[in-house]
């Protein structure tokens, strides 16, 4: 009974392995150094990855037919690994099924992570493992790889594995589990976005983590260290004195199972394109005072939601290249936007973001407007940058003078370039910024003529980065002024003859 | 058969340069006249007489007679829960010949326009009491003392009226301001009754 279902599980992976094929790789291997790592209490996928094996062959051991070489009647698998704490010998306590769980092949372990990947309903072709070990077992490795070293450093056959080291845990367990996997959920495992990640967790608290984290957990190659991972005495030493204790490499206090739980989740997907904003009455990101929104929506949540709900994420994250106040509109090329969506259930395309695009601008309201909206991967966020900062800004702020316009002021207006101004922190951000002086730069500026009337005219102005336009505009009770130039004389007229007048302005971004 | 695959693969990748020809085009067209039209579209609601940057911006409070007869002064408060503060159109001092001549912010205990306040959190602002006095105004013959009216932090004072006296004579309501305090909600809750509004005010003043 148990020769055959070790054969049909062995049958199941190629390359197979049988229980004589793992005799004889046994057989294989310096008898002292096993017989020892046998006495010590370390399981068989232990033992293989201490002697830096890899492949699938971890996937294919049945643990019910290992034996022990020297005395074929003791199995270490009945008992728990004195290393791993049971993580390769497929023994935990399942924190998800809230039991403990102990079976004797890796397809077993797969079988609850595929169940798992399939009640999540996630979209894939393909899936990444992550393993993640406590601090304590990554000691345990590391206290017993330098107990090695020194017992067996002079040895042959360690000088010649010196240059592979010995397989990690965490890729021990890869190599359990990543063939059942492929052939449970039905496709490759390579590094992607759809990520399954293994969490054991011990209730033991760890004693010198430093050092051991450090490794990573693998005990490739090290410098003979003079200390050991708890900070005492040389473990070299004291095997050399002949005093060393193995029973405290491995305290029976520790001797328990891990915990261990497993999920499943796709790394964020971005999206990158411009938004058009043409209500004065809508907010860049989502605004809330007090229980109460201000204005009647936001930019990033009628592009959010509608992304979220497509992709089916879990939440999103909007990122705009520079912002505008709720009551300008942002019109011409768009602002550049990224919208990262966390932990999608489906897999955007490119087809995907523009049926996404058509749905937003196909809104009746028709507030805001999404232009060559895609997918972006690092390089949407050079774009971003490019977008803020250095850049000029363009604005056209419709304005009211008292003082009927004369043709010379077109003309002054035009005449002036990169005009220096300084502007003090607006009154009405005052109280959450600095009070400073910031210089701005007006690069150029036209008045156009607004049909039928004479004291109304539309400003087009192109700025430095930063300016307050509004405040440029009204003069902030005097607190935003030209700086002292050659073109004071002008600029003050003008601008006297304007703020010294009422002057009132509806302001739209382009640029 | 090949051939027909490559026929209609061509095909598609012209279709493809046709779109996106297509998108150029449409934009272009936006730029050229959809967007005027766009950055016009409030022209048709445009009121004759528009209410000014303060106005809009602004709830407008005056202090009348503030601990002196005729003392008026007004209370711009910002929906930021900032204050300016300036001498209202009927304060007595403009009644003198000549207007005001000289202003000096070196009052009660210490220099007003000396406080750097600096930083988000408007670290070294002084705390004044509503009667706490800002600055003294003189005209030729007489001075009067202008005072907080609201409790709160002093973030700011003109320091162009230092140089510009006359900027009070010519524009007392914007660039003649006299100064901005940052009050608590509970302590601006505690002044509010006793201002009036701009109606109330016209009507008591008989301004227009």
């Amino acid at each position: 009974m148990e020769q055959k279902a070790e054969e049909e599980v062995s049958n199941a992976f190629p390359p197979s392995f049988s229980s004589s094929d793992l005799k004889q790789l046994l057989h294989s291997l310096p008898s002292n150094a096993l017989n020892h790592f046998f006495s010590l209490g370390v399981c068989v996928r232990c033992i293989l990855r201490l002697f830096g094996i890899k492949g699938p062959i971890y996937a294919s051991i049945d643990n019910g037919s290992v034996e022990n070489p020297v005395d074929s009647t003791a199995s270490n698998e009945t008992k728990l690994c004195n290393v791993c704490l049971g993580i390769l010998q497929f023994r935990f306590y399942d924190d998800r099924e809230k039991r403990m769980f102990q079976k004797d092949a890796a397809y077993d372990v797969a079988l609850l992570i595929a169940d798992m990947v399939r009640q999540e309903g996630y979209q894939f072709d393909s899936f990444s493992l992550e393993v993640s070990i406590p601090p304590l077992i990554l000691q345990k490795e590391a206290s017993l790889w330098s107990y090695i070293q020194t017992k067996y450093g002079s040895e042959p056959w360690f000088q010649e594995k010196i240059h592979t080291g010995c397989v990690s845990i965490k890729d021990a367990l890869k190599f359990s589990l990543i063939n059942p996997l492929e052939k449970l959920l039905d496709c490759k495992s390579s590094w992607c976005p759809f990520r399954i990640r293994l969490t054991y967790t011990h209730t033991k608290a760890s004693e010198g983590v430093a050092k051991c984290s450090d490794n990573g957990g693998s005990c490739k190659r090290r410098k003979t260290d003079e200390s050991d991972s708890t900070g005492e005495r040389p473990l070299s030493s004291s095997v050399e004195n002949g005093s060393f204790d193995c029973s405290k490499l491995f305290p029976k206090s520790e001797n328990e199972p891990c915990h261990f739980t497993y999920n499943c989740f796709r790394t964020p997907f971005y999206f990158g394109g411009r938004y058009l904003k043409y209500s004065r009455n809508v907010s860049q990101t989502c605004w809330i005072i007090d229980d109460e929104r201000m204005g009647e929506a936001s930019v990033e949540e009628i592009i959010g939601i509608k992304v979220l709900q497509a992709c089916r994420g879990d939440n999103y994250k909007f990122h705009a290249a520079g912002r505008e106040d709720i009551d300008v509109r942002m019109l011409g090329p768009g602002r550049p936007f990224i919208l990262e969506v966390q932990n999608t259930r489906l897999v955007p395309t490119e087809q995907f973001a523009n049926n996404i695009e058509k749905m937003i601008n196909e809104e009746e309201n028709k507030l805001v407007r999404v232009k060559n909206l895609k997918l972006v991967g690092s390089d949407g966020w050079n774009l971003m940058r490019e977008g803020e900062g250095e850049k000029q800004k363009q604005y056209a702020a419709l304005v009211w003078t008292s003082r009927p316009l004369k043709d010379e002021d077109f003309q002054q207006v035009s005449s002036l370039k990169d005009l220096k101004v300084v502007q003090r922190t607006p009154i009405r951000v005052l109280h959450r910024r600095s009070p400073l002086e910031r210089e701005k730069i007006i690069h150029w500026m036209k008045m156009e003529t607004v049909a039928g009337s004479s004291q109304y005219f539309l400003l087009h102005l192109c700025t430095q980065a930063g300016t307050y336009i509004k405040e440029f505009v009204h003069g902030d009770l005097g607190r935003t002024h030209p700086r002292y130039d050659k073109n004071l004389r002008l600029m003050q007229c003008l601008m006297a003859k304007m703020s010294g007048t009422h002057t009132n302005l509806l302001v739209t971004a382009l640029f | 058969m090949s051939d027909r695959i490559t026929e209609e693969s061509n095909s598609s990748e012209t279709k493809e340069l046709e779109q996106k020809q297509d998108k150029q085009k449409k934009e272009e067209e936006y730029e050229d006249e959809e967007l005027p039209k766009l950055l016009l579209s409030d022209v048709q609601t445009l009121p004759s007489t528009p209410p000014s940057a303060v106005e809009s911006n602004f709830a407008i409070y005056f202090a009348l007679d503030f601990m002196k007869p005729r003392h008026d002064q007004y209370v711009y408060r910002h929906a930021n829960g900032l204050c300016v503060i300036g001498l209202a159109p009927s304060h007595v001092a403009f009644k003198d010949e000549g207007g005001i001549t000289s202003t000096d912010f070196n009052v009660g205990k210490s220099d007003r326009s000396g406080v750097k306040v600096t930083g988000k959190r408007k670290k070294n602002a002084q705390h004044f009491e509503s009667n706490t006095a800002l600055c003294k105004v003189s005209t030729k013959n007489d001075s009067y003392i202008v005072r907080c009216c609201v409790k709160g932090s002093l973030l700011e004072v003109n320091q162009q009226l230092i140089k510009q006296p006359e900027l009070l004579n010519a524009s007392a309501d914007r660039e003649g301001y006299i100064a901005i305090i940052m009050p608590k909600p509970v302590d601006w809750l505690k002044i509010k009754p006793s201002l009036v509004n701009l109606e109330e005010y016209k009507k008591l003043r008989e301004v227009s």
